[in-house]
């Protein structure tokens, strides 16, 4: 049976379980984000985000509706919409036409990092299908491995997919630069760079965003940055 | 061996299972276990390439990783069932990880442990009919897609 596009449900009864004060200090988190007075402007309705967005056309999903709730301040419907819909957004910017200079897609980008901020359960959902992307960036500073291109993962390529999964390192080592004679990362990265990137990580807490939406990865990232560090002489660096 | 299949997936039942970890603990004597994934958790991880164990004399605490696996898009942990030393890790898995999905029982253990407190860690397990009853809840709860069969799962052992 073909699956039907699930409808939005933009009741309030949806998560009446979530107090108001908690849906009005999540919407207040992302007001007061600095870009906010940049994303937003009015809303004239003229549906040009809409008729842009090559979300709304597969989705129930709607960049107008995001503009107005916010605009409106309907704290209710911002939460369910963080909740639920923000996430169907691809992030393109092709709504970044609006005659008003409103930019539905900037407003998304601030829901969504407060919504992983605060270890919303929609932000783990929707970040659990990227764990061994965020696991490469984080660990490697390569977004994506040439060994992710396995059949199970990508069966629209084709049934070629299978030659070019299972012959992976042959294919890599025809790249001309030897730096690409990798199959788990995109590159060969610098033991130095490896610690640097480590260090930013320490540094600016962002090891805390990644424990609040996914324990399991934050585990097994800490522990080989823990090592690696050890190893370079950073023996006090620890992330607990 | 007895054994049972819950929508495919197999579930020995002399073996102590961590159900919502989805690893499994066979005891080897007094204090010392072998650690593996599940049937179930191999499926759900799907075809995998890389495995990382932690090294032999790494102490660690309950749930805390032993093992690190890698499938074409997913990453996990294998979060240690029991808390206590690795005394031995299987040498297999550096070159062949799909070695846990096709005997995820067998050839495809994990790691072998000291434990500081096995009974009491045991105790927090499940075995026998109880573990398949936990499976069964947990395949309908979580709905979790059948099992495609592993090397020799009509009669596993």
């Amino acid at each position: 049976m073909a699956e039907t596009m699930q409808a939005l449900d933009l009741s309030q009864n949806k998560y009446s379980d979530v107090t108001m004060e908690e849906k009005d200090r999540l919407f207040a988190e992302v007001k007061s984000d600095d870009r906010w007075e940049h994303v937003l402007y009015g809303c004239y309705e003229c549906g040009i985000c809409v008729a842009a967005c090559p979300s709304a056309r597969f989705y129930d999903f709607s960049p107008r509706v995001i503009a107005q709730a916010v605009a409106r301040e309907d704290t209710d419907l911002v939460y369910t919409l963080m909740a639920d819909s923000i996430w169907d957004c691809s992030q393109c910017f092709s709504c970044d036409r609006c005659p008003r200079q409103n930019s539905p897609g900037q407003i998304i980008t601030i829901m969504r990092e407060v919504a992983v901020k605060n270890g919303l359960t929609s932000a783990k959902e929707a970040l659990q299908g990227y764990g061994r992307i965020i696991y490469k960036i984080m660990l490697t500073g390569t977004q994506v491995s040439p060994d992710m291109l396995q059949p199970d993962a990508f069966p629209d390529w084709g049934t070629h997919v299978h030659e070019i999964a299972e012959n992976l390192d042959d294919w890599r080592k025809a790249l001309p630069p030897e730096t690409l004679h990798t199959t788990e990362t995109s590159w060969t990265i610098d033991d130095k760079t490896i610690i640097e990137l480590y260090l930013i990580w320490h540094m600016t807490g962002v090891m805390d965003l990644i424990s609040g939406v996914d324990e399991g990865l934050y585990d097994i990232i800490v522990d080989v940055m823990e090592e690696r560090l050890e190893e370079a002489g950073y023996d006090d660096v620890t992330f607990d | 061996m007895a054994h049972e299949k819950v929508n495919g997936c197999v579930i020995l039942k002399d073996l102590h299972y961590n159900v919502d970890n989805n690893t499994w603990v066979r005891v080897l004597d007094d204090s010392t276990v072998a650690v593996g994934m599940t049937d179930v958790a191999q499926n759900l991880a799907g075809p995998l390439l890389h495995a990382k164990t932690k090294n032999v004399g790494t102490t660690r605490r309950l749930g805390k990783p032993i093992a690190t696996v890698e499938s074409g898009k997913y990453v996990g942990p294998v979060k240690s069932p029991v808390a206590g030393e690795i005394t031995k890790v299987n040498p297999e898995l550096a070159g062949d990880a799909g070695l846990i999905n096709r005997s995820p029982y067998n050839g495809g253990w994990i790691v072998e442990m000291k434990a500081d407190n096995l009974s009491e860690d045991l105790s927090a397990m499940v075995s026998g009919d109880d573990a398949v009853a936990a499976y069964k809840a947990k395949i309908e709860r979580d709905n979790i897609q059948a099992c495609e069969q592993i090397e020799g799962a009509d009669t596993y052992d």
